[in-house]
């Protein structure tokens, strides 16, 4: 019953500061448009250059091909030799590729002119994909004209791609960004709005009253939990309805772990709350936490890219486990069976990390 | 001078024995160290029963840090604090039941107004739905309910004091700690304050009040002038004037802070 009042003032605090309404629910929505646009890993209209110094029909339809695809803007096609790096330096293109007839190799019947492919290599992830795609055009190219000449290979290879056919970075990122938006509210609100309490000398008063330190924690955690879940709700309708994704799990499954995930999240940003003093100091470790969270959660860059010794780093992590779910429920389809791990780790997680912040609350508080 | 400094000689084991039964605060060699600095050094009080102790002394003297350890903000470096026969160290429970504490901050939350506020202390204190409710009203009876129903940041300091004293008293405790209750307002409403002091103390109840305006010092019963942790002058107020043959308590407490640092 006592705690009632504390989560009725808790939101009566929130809806009173009309800059926290604008953040709480204009931002998220902003936020999952334009991350979901803009954060694509999707490689297009990459702007190149072709140097064809062969004078073969083959490389002729191999430019065309380049030429005609949307990966590609083709900016210049010349036919003399040019400095690569300078073309780099000015930056007007991302990758030269050069066709030249390779006369040493092949057969008489078999000869396709050398394809070298020189990339600038300033924004790696760019250049690695265009690489891909363009090796996969001059192989394709070879392959089918063999064929077309009767030529049998041996061996056939076919690539199938299931739950994201199109590999379209927006089918994961979208269910990435909604598991972001309940971490940003969640952590930063919960962290300053006990700090604040701190600052108003509030605190103090509430620890002399019959309060236990569970239930002041709670009473100010969970009314920031609800609107964190209301937040993912927002999230997830504008993933639906703007991006066209479809959600084959079940919402009850991500409700179950969205709620799970908020028990670890929150315990985070009680610890922070018990480390800072001032609302400036809860909102800078929130925001430094928060960005650790984000680059060791697997929404860029697979987890498996961290070095082994800072793994444990995204084992502690609970976004990690929370986008996992999330993407599984969305694209998969998985039932709780599949991530029940997952969440028994993140609860893990929460009773560590609370015992922790609690333990470090009563310290603090008996100095 | 130094006659006035009495300082109780006595082992933690028979302080309980020989401390007056109508002392509800009763505190033995209190000390607070913060690493190397010691805030509170050794002192010694009782608070009897319906007595208004002035706890007086600059700021930084060492009176929040001691307010603190008597409600379990602080934790105590050594010596012992009794409130109501509940050692603040092993009791805080019971303790809580019986105190009202105001800080110096008045405890109050900016985005609520004055009602939500009373709800609020009112609900976390335990109150009942009806007893809010008439707390409400009782305090529409002194202040009006337009002022009441506007936001906490927008009310005048001086009201806000009123609100943070009736939010401090809203379950009737018994002891009542206020630590600076009169600072940032005007004199007017500081007298009104005490006048407000007085009637509490005729109900019987038991108040310890932090300050640093000496002329507050004259409505206390008893005084204790703290100062760099210490305890340097007690008693009552005109007796103590009496003595240095002034009327002013700031003549007091200049030749107490004097002797202190001579000492």
């Amino acid at each position: 019953m006592r705690i009632f009042y504390l989560f009725k003032k808790e939101l009566i605090e929130i809806f009173r500061q009309r800059e926290m309404l604008v953040l709480i629910f204009i931002a998220p929505i902003l936020q999952t448009i334009v991350l979901g646009y803009v954060v694509t890993t999707d490689v297009k209209n990459i702007p190149v250059q072709v140097v064809n110094l062969s004078d073969s029909s083959h490389a002729y339809r191999i430019v065309n091909r380049i030429n005609h695809l949307e990966l590609f803007d083709v900016k210049k096609i010349s036919y003399s030799p040019e400095d690569a790096v300078s073309v780099f330096q000015k930056g007007t293109v991302k990758a030269v590729i050069v066709l030249r007839d390779g006369f040493e190799h092949g057969t008489q019947t078999f000869r396709y002119p050398e394809v070298q492919v020189l990339m600038d290599g300033m924004d790696a992830n760019t250049a690695g994909i265009a690489a891909g795609y363009f090796n996969g055009i001059a192989r394709n190219y070879v392959l089918s004209d063999a064929r077309k000449r009767g030529f049998r290979f041996p061996l056939k290879n076919k690539t199938v791609i299931r739950f994201n056919p199109n590999l379209q970075s927006i089918n994961y990122m979208g269910p990435g960004i909604v598991a972001l938006l309940l971490t940003i509210i969640s952590m930063f609100f919960t962290s300053i709005s006990i700090v604040r309490e701190k600052e108003q000398q509030t605190m103090d008063t509430l620890l002399i009253s019959r309060l236990t330190p569970i239930e002041i924690y709670s009473g100010k955690a969970l009314p920031l939990a609800l609107l964190g879940l209301i937040e993912m709700g927002i999230g997830v309708v504008v993933v639906v309805l703007v991006f066209g994704i479809s959600i084959r799990g079940s919402l009850i499954y991500l409700f179950i772990a969205a709620v799970i995930f908020l028990f670890a999240i929150l315990s985070y940003a009680l610890l922070i709350s018990t480390l800072c003093t001032s609302q400036q100091q809860a909102l800078f470790f929130s925001w430094f936490s928060m960005v650790i969270f984000l680059l060791l959660s697997g929404l860029f860059t697979p987890v498996e890219n961290i070095p082994s010794a800072f793994r444990w780093l995204a084992d502690i992590n609970p976004l990690r486990y929370l986008i996992r779910i999330i993407r599984q429920v969305f694209l998969k389809g998985n039932d709780i069976t599949y991530f029940a791990n997952d969440l028994l780790i993140m609860l893990g997680i929460t009773v560590v990390i609370l015992s922790l912040s609690l333990f470090n609350f009563k310290r603090l508080v008996s100095k | 001078m130094s006659i006035f400094i009495i300082r109780e000689e006595s082992t933690v084991t028979d302080v309980k024995n020989r401390r007056f039964k109508e002392q509800v605060i009763f505190a033995n060699d209190l000390t607070k160290r913060f690493g190397h600095f010691t805030a509170v050094d050794q002192i010694n009080f009782g608070v009897k029963q319906g007595e208004i102790l002035g706890f007086l002394g600059p700021n930084g003297a060492g009176k929040t840090t001691t307010i603190k350890m008597m409600v379990g903000l602080l934790k105590i470096t050594s010596g012992k604090v009794w409130v109501k026969d509940y050692d603040v160290s092993k009791d805080l429970r019971q303790i809580k039941k019986n105190i009202g504490y105001m800080s110096q901050k008045f405890s109050l939350y900016p985005l609520l107004n004055g009602y939500e506020n009373i709800e609020f202390w009112g609900g976390i204190s335990g109150l009942s739905c009806r007893a809010i409710k008439e707390k409400k009203e009782l305090i529409s009876e002194e202040i009006s309910s337009r002022i009441l129903s506007q936001k906490v940041k927008d009310i005048p300091p001086g009201i806000k004091q009123r609100i943070a004293l009736f939010s401090c008293l809203i379950s009737d405790p018994e002891i009542i700690l206020l630590d600076e209750p009169t600072s940032g307002v005007d004199p007017e409403v500081r007298r009104e304050f005490w006048g407000k002091i007085y009637d509490l103390k005729k109900k019987g109840k038991t108040l310890l009040v932090t300050t640093h305006n000496l002329d507050e010092a004259e409505y206390a019963d008893r005084i204790l002038i703290i100062h760099q942790g210490r305890i340097v002058l007690r008693g009552e107020p005109s007796v103590l004037m009496r003595k240095e043959k002034t009327d002013s308590m700031e003549k007091v407490f200049k030749q107490a802070v004097t002797n202190n640092e001579t000492n």
